[in-house]
Order: structure tokens, then C-alpha cells, then sequence
């Protein structure tokens, strides 16, 4: 079984609260001891004092003079549960209050207990100056204290004992206890809801730190912004040289991606270059190989390069010139056909989204728009609460309804058939997808297609 | 026409400078950036053929450097980074076309002289002087609806004087554009080539501009 909890707050407040009910017993405990001692303490001095008058009467031949041994009121009032007795060889003195009867003593008084033996103690057992304590009861069950004074003479020990009820320090003792543990209690509950607060209060940068870490997993930010309390600044310290080395190594893994495909691509244009020659590969397999080699390359370079949604890549980009950008490209590429870009764009549309991820499935769909288009292709970009539509029109044949679902659900397939074209589609669908967007294919007001995609919008204020 | 083709994988030169050359192409080969950059900027070439991830110097560099010096000779870039930021920046840093590497040779072709076609102003891809007709995305001459047989030396010429039909081409401009860099030009054989396209395609088409060059002309003089 665990015996602390799991959460830091069950174990502060375990481990706090064990604290202060030790420390308040304690306290209880050591006031009530004082306390005690305290009027035990004028017990004792009025029962020394009685003992100190009738130990008068006691000679050291051990001759006993009986006048000499007055009662001190109230040793003289029967009842009282004050009296004394002087207990020699052969002779026996009584108080007033006691009469007749000898004063009842507890078994074994004579003796000294076990805890207070002379090789226990400093105190020599016959010190003549100091009577030792007892405690026992009466007849009636009344808790009495006793005082008992050892006197050698020289006719042998005579015992002084005086006793007097204990009551009378434990009535003004109890009288003490009850408001000194209502105010233990009272700071008990105080130090509780002090502790409570202090766990609420100290645990708060945890908390937030946990959001700041979600906002960075999100892409909300980049890195975690801490400066205090002082004892998280090192763990925060970590936690964002973390990140940071999480965005090198991912940067880096892509890196080697990027390098292997463009590397391989270089022999394989070389090798397609040679096969072009009929002697080589007369029935082209050798080249159609090579053709799904490169497929595969481009395949796996694209979702290699594809960052991952929210990552530390995202950032907010401006779409107006990414567009712009991108036509003047599709102008040089596709020179000859002399298509003309219409670009409906206000400047302050943003959106969220890796930088080159966007210029990558924007590029793939406008190169698309290009090829296919008569004279014009249209890029208009529509701003709402949370996305950013944005369409991409051509004049061009368009696709058949057929088409559309096919390239919607099978877009793997049309890949393989129409090589590069569909091939550009389906992995803008998996970037859009990625960031959380959409792509619909409809039919454009222009006669061809109408390409729709949302994608997430940038905020400024983030 | 004369290409400069600055690639550092020797093997994957050598090819596409054979396959270059069978389409009667003149090829300079730079495998590094420095020597390419500076070929680009001394010597006259049609077109230019850059890989981007060159040694000693980065094929934007070298592209960027010959925009700001003001060579504006059209510059294919031939590389194996395909992502469309990638060839935003090279069109960006003034690049004509862009073009994948892999690649089919005939693309490659086909782009290169759609780009010296483009650049010398012709919008069309079929030129035509008199009975002469330039098919510019496929290399072929007709003369009166034939196909003109030509060797690559009458091919490099008369398209040279094609794509400026009606101008007089320099000879010193005529010869950069027909021999390769490291070529031992004879100064009678352009004399040699002229003669021989003269006979093929009718002496008074090419008119001899006396202490200039050559001007191909559709008026039978």
C-alpha cells in the first residue's frame, strides 16, 4: 500500500499535516506538563512545610515530642484529605484530621519505584533536605498526593509523610486544559487553512507552465516564456533546450531525407538519360522501372518534408505574396501558354501553416490550375471567423464527376495513371488534411475547375 | 545554339551533354560554380543549364551574380529539389525555367529551345522566313513544306541566323554560337557552313553584310 499519495498537493498536504498535529500534540502535551508542575509544585511547598513542622518533633537520639508537632490548617479539619504521619520504631504521630485512624498508603510506599532507584539517579535516597513524592488513593478512591521525608536517628528511620488530595491541582489544571486546546485547536485550523492556501498559491506556476508547454505542442508558441518562480527557471531552462533540440533533430532527420532523395535523383536522371538509348532497354522496362523508382522518391520526399501539424515550423504567413510568388513560377513554367492570373487576395489574410508546406500544396494545385487551364486562372481567398477559404479557378475542361470522386477517394490510384498531375493533388489534399484543412473540387464559374481548400486562419495576436 | 551546361556530376553531364549535342546543340561543360559563373559571364551562350547545389559556389549565387552584372541570357535550373519554395527562389533570383531532376531528355530539349526561342522574341513556336519554316520546338527547318536535312554546324548557324531573321548577326557573335568553348575554329569554315547552307536553301536568303556578318532575309534579292 502507498503511504503517500500520488499528487504533489496529497503529498504536501500528508506531510504538512502529520507536521502540525505532531507539532500541536506536542505542544498540548508539554503546556499540560508545565502546567501541571506548576500547581504541583504549591502542593508540594504546603505539604514540605507541614512536613518540615512536625519533622521538629523528631530528636536525633530519636526521642519524639508530640507538642512540637502542630497541625497547619488544614492538616487540623477532618475529612479534609490533609494529613500527616510520623512513622518511627515503636511510636507513631498522627494529624488532627486523620484521629484515630492511621493514614492509608498505597502498596509498596515504602519502597521507591523502579524508574526512581539510587543508581538511577543523582539523588542520594536518605537526602535529608528533600522528601520524594508519591501518588495513590484513599479509602474512598480519592486520588491523594504524598510527600514522605526519610529522618535517621539515632534510634532508627522515622518516615514523615504528609498527603494532602490531589484534586486541588487537578481542578485548576483542567480549568486550564479546556481553553488551552480550544486555542490548539484554533491554530490547528488556522495552520490547515494556511496550508492549503500555500499549496493553491505555489502551485499555480505548475499549472500555468503545463499550459505553456500544451501551447507549445499546439504551435501556439515556440518556446515555453518563464521568468519566475526562480525554482522552475531551470526546469524550464531544460524543457525548452528540449524543444529546441526535438526541432534540430526533426530539422535534421528531414535534412537526411531531403538529401538521400535528391542525391539518388541525380544518378537515376543519369541512368534515365542512358536508357533513353533503344539499344539498352529496348522494351523500356528498365525505364519503367526507374519511372516508379522516381515515383517513390517524390512520394516519400514529399511526406518527409511535410511538417508536422502545429509544429515548431508552423508560423503565419501571409498568403497574398506566397500566391504571387507562386504565379510568377507558373508564368515562367508553363511560358507558352500565356495564362493569365487573376489574384483576389486581400493583404491581410494570413494563415497557419508551415511556410513551405504552403508554398507545396498551393504550388501542386496552381501548377495543376496551369496546365490545364484555357486563358485564365483565378485565386480568390475569403476570410472567416476561424478558416481561410481559399479557391483557385481555371477555364479549362474541368473534371468529370466521375473524376471528382475518384480523385477524392482513390487518389492514389489516379496518381499512378496520370503521373505527375494527380500525383500533386493527392499530396495537397494530405497537407491540407495535415494542417487541419479541407479540399473540395467542384465546377468553377469559369467552366473548369473549382479547387476550394480551408485551411486554419493565422491570428496576428497570438 | 550554344549551352552552358554547369553541373557537377560528371556522369549525368556527360549525358545530357551527348544527348544536347545529338539534337546538334554546342555544350560547354562547368563542373563547379566559380568556373561556371564565369564561363556564363565571358562567353556569349543561348541558354544556360544550372544545377543549384554546385561546389565552390551555389548555383543561386552564380545565377543572381550574372542578373546583377547584367547577363540576361536564359537560365534553366536543373535540380533535384523539387519543392515549390525551392523554385520560387530560384525564379526569384531570376531563373527562366526550372526542371526537375529526374527528367526526360526531351523535356529538357523541348524547354531549352522554347527558351532561346522565347528569348530571342518569338512568342509562336514556329518561325518563318520566306519558304523557310523553323519548327523552334522540335529543331525542324522546311523549305517550301521539306524537311531540310542539316549537320549540326548548318543546324547551329541557320537557326542562329533564324531566330534573328531580318538582322544582321555578327560573324565574331555567329562563331561563339556555333563552336564549343574549347573548339579549334578555323575562321574559313563559317565561310565553309555558310556556303554549303546557301546551297541548300537558296544563296540569296543569306545576304554577307560586308565587315558586319550574315542577315537571313525572305526577299529574294
Amino acid at each position: 500500500m502507498r503511504l503517500l499519495p500520488k499528487s504533489l498537493t496529497g503529498r504536501l498536504l500528508v506531510t504538512a499535516g502529520v507536521a502540525i498535529i505532531v507539532a500541536l500534540l506536542f505542544a498540548a502535551l508539554a503546556i499540560g506538563h508545565v502546567l501541571e508542575r506548576f500547581v504541583m509544585h504549591g502542593l508540594d511547598e504546603r505539604l514540605d512545610a507541614q512536613i518540615a513542622v512536625v519533622a521538629r518533633s523528631v530528636k536525633p537520639d530519636g526521642a519524639v515530642e508530640p507538642a512540637l508537632a502542630t497541625d497547619l490548617p488544614p492538616f487540623d479539619q477532618p475529612g479534609s484529605g490533609w494529613a500527616w504521619e510520623v512513622i518511627g520504631p515503636g511510636r507513631t504521630l498522627r494529624s488532627g484530621s486523620l484521629g484515630p485512624a492511621a493514614l492509608p498508603l498505597p502498596p509498596h510506599w515504602d519502597q521507591l519505584p523502579p524508574w526512581d532507584r539510587p543508581s538511577h539517579h543523582h539523588r542520594p535516597w536518605d537526602d535529608p533536605a528533600r522528601p520524594r513524592p508519591l501518588d495513590g488513593t484513599d479509602g474512598s478512591g480519592r486520588p491523594i498526593h504524598y510527600r514522605i521525608l526519610r529522618l535517621a536517628t539515632a534510634a532508627g528511620p522515622f518516615l514523615v509523610v504528609a498527603a494532602g488530595p490531589r484534586s486541588i491541582v487537578e481542578r485548576p489544571l483542567r480549568a486550564a486544559m479546556a481553553p488551552l486546546l480550544a486555542s490548539l485547536v484554533l491554530l490547528g485550523s488556522f495552520l490547515t487553512l494556511a496550508l492549503i492556501f500555500q499549496l493553491r498559491f505555489s502551485l499555480r506556476p505548475l499549472n500555468r507552465l503545463t499550459r505553456l508547454l500544451a501551447q507549445v505542442r499546439e504551435g501556439q508558441s515556440r518556446h515555453i516564456d518563464v521568468d519566475e518562480p526562480t525554482e522552475l527557471l531551470p526546469l524550464v531552462e531544460e524543457l525548452n533546450a528540449l524543444i529546441g533540440a526535438n526541432e534540430q533533430a526533426l530539422a535534421r532527420a528531414r535534412g537526411h531525407v531531403a538529401n538521400l532523395a535528391h542525391g539518388l535523383k541525380t544518378p537515376l536522371a543519369t541512368l534515365r538519360l542512358d536508357l533513353d538509348s533503344p539499344e539498352i532497354d529496348p522494351a523500356g522496362r528498365l525505364g519503367e522501372q526507374v519511372a516508379h523508382m522516381e515515383r517513390q522518391i517524390r512520394h516519400h520526399l514529399g511526406r518527409a518534408r511535410a511538417a508536422e501539424p502545429g509544429g515548431a515550423t508552423d508560423a503565419i504567413v501571409e498568403l497574398r505574396p506566397c500566391v504571387i510568388d507562386l504565379t510568377h513560377a507558373m508564368a515562367r513554367i508553363h511560358a507558352d501558354r500565356r495564362i493569365a492570373a487573376r489574384i483576389d487576395i486581400a493583404p491581410a489574410i494570413a494563415v497557419r501553416c508551415d511556410p513551405q508546406d504552403l508554398d507545396e500544396l498551393l504550388g501542386n494545385l496552381l501548377d495543376n490550375a496551369w496546365q490545364w487551364a484555357r486563358a485564365t486562372v483565378r485565386v480568390t481567398a475569403r476570410e472567416s471567423e476561424r478558416q481561410i477559404e481559399i479557391a483557385i479557378a481555371d477555364d479549362g475542361p474541368g473534371m468529370s464527376e466521375q473524376d471528382v470522386d475518384a480523385a477524392t477517394f482513390k487518389a492514389r490510384r489516379i496518381d499512378e495513371r496520370e503521373g505527375r498531375h494527380g500525383f500533386g493533388l493527392s499530396i495537397s489534399r494530405e497537407l491540407i488534411e495535415l494542417h487541419g484543412g479541407s479540399l473540395d473540387l467542384g465546377r468553377s464559374d469559369l467552366g473548369g475547375l473549382d479547387v476550394r481548400l480551408h485551411l486554419p486562419r493565422g491570428r496576428r495576436s497570438l | 545554339m550554344r549551352v552552358l551546361l554547369v553541373e557537377d556530376d560528371a556522369a549525368l553531364a556527360d549525358a545530357i551533354a551527348r544527348a544536347l549535342r545529338a539534337e546538334s546543340f554546342a555544350v560547354d561543360i562547368a563542373d563547379n560554380g566559380e568556373d561556371g559563373g564565369h564561363l556564363g559571364e565571358t562567353e556569349a551562350y543561348d541558354v544556360a543549364v544550372l544545377d543549384l547545389g554546385l561546389p565552390r559556389r551555389d548555383g543561386l549565387s552564380v545565377l543572381a551574380q550574372w542578373r546583377a552584372v547584367g547577363r540576361g541570357l536564359p537560365v534553366l535550373i536543373l535540380t533535384a529539389r523539387d519543392a515549390w519554395s525551392d523554385k520560387v527562389q530560384g525564379f526569384k533570383a531570376g531563373a527562366d525555367d526550372y526542371l526537375v531532376k529526374p527528367f526526360r531528355v526531351e523535356e529538357l530539349v523541348m524547354r531549352l529551345r522554347a527558351l532561346v526561342r522565347r528569348a530571342a522574341g518569338h512568342a509562336a513556336s514556329i518561325i518563318q522566313c520566306g519558304p523557310i519554316s523553323f519548327e523552334a520546338q522540335t529543331g525542324q527547318f522546311q523549305i517550301d513544306g521539306l524537311p531540310l536535312k542539316l549537320t549540326a554546324f548548318e543546324w547551329r548557324v541557320l537557326s542562329c541566323l533564324m531566330l534573328r531573321k531580318e538582322a544582321v548577326v555578327e560573324r565574331l557573335d555567329l562563331l561563339e554560337r556555333v563552336y564549343e568553348g574549347d573548339a579549334d575554329v578555323d575562321s574559313n569554315s563559317l565561310e565553309v557552313i555558310i556556303g554549303r547552307l546557301r546551297r541548300k536553301i537558296g544563296a540569296n536568303h543569306i545576304e554577307t553584310v560586308r565587315g558586319l556578318g550574315y542577315r537571313l532575309t525572305a526577299a529574294a534579292a
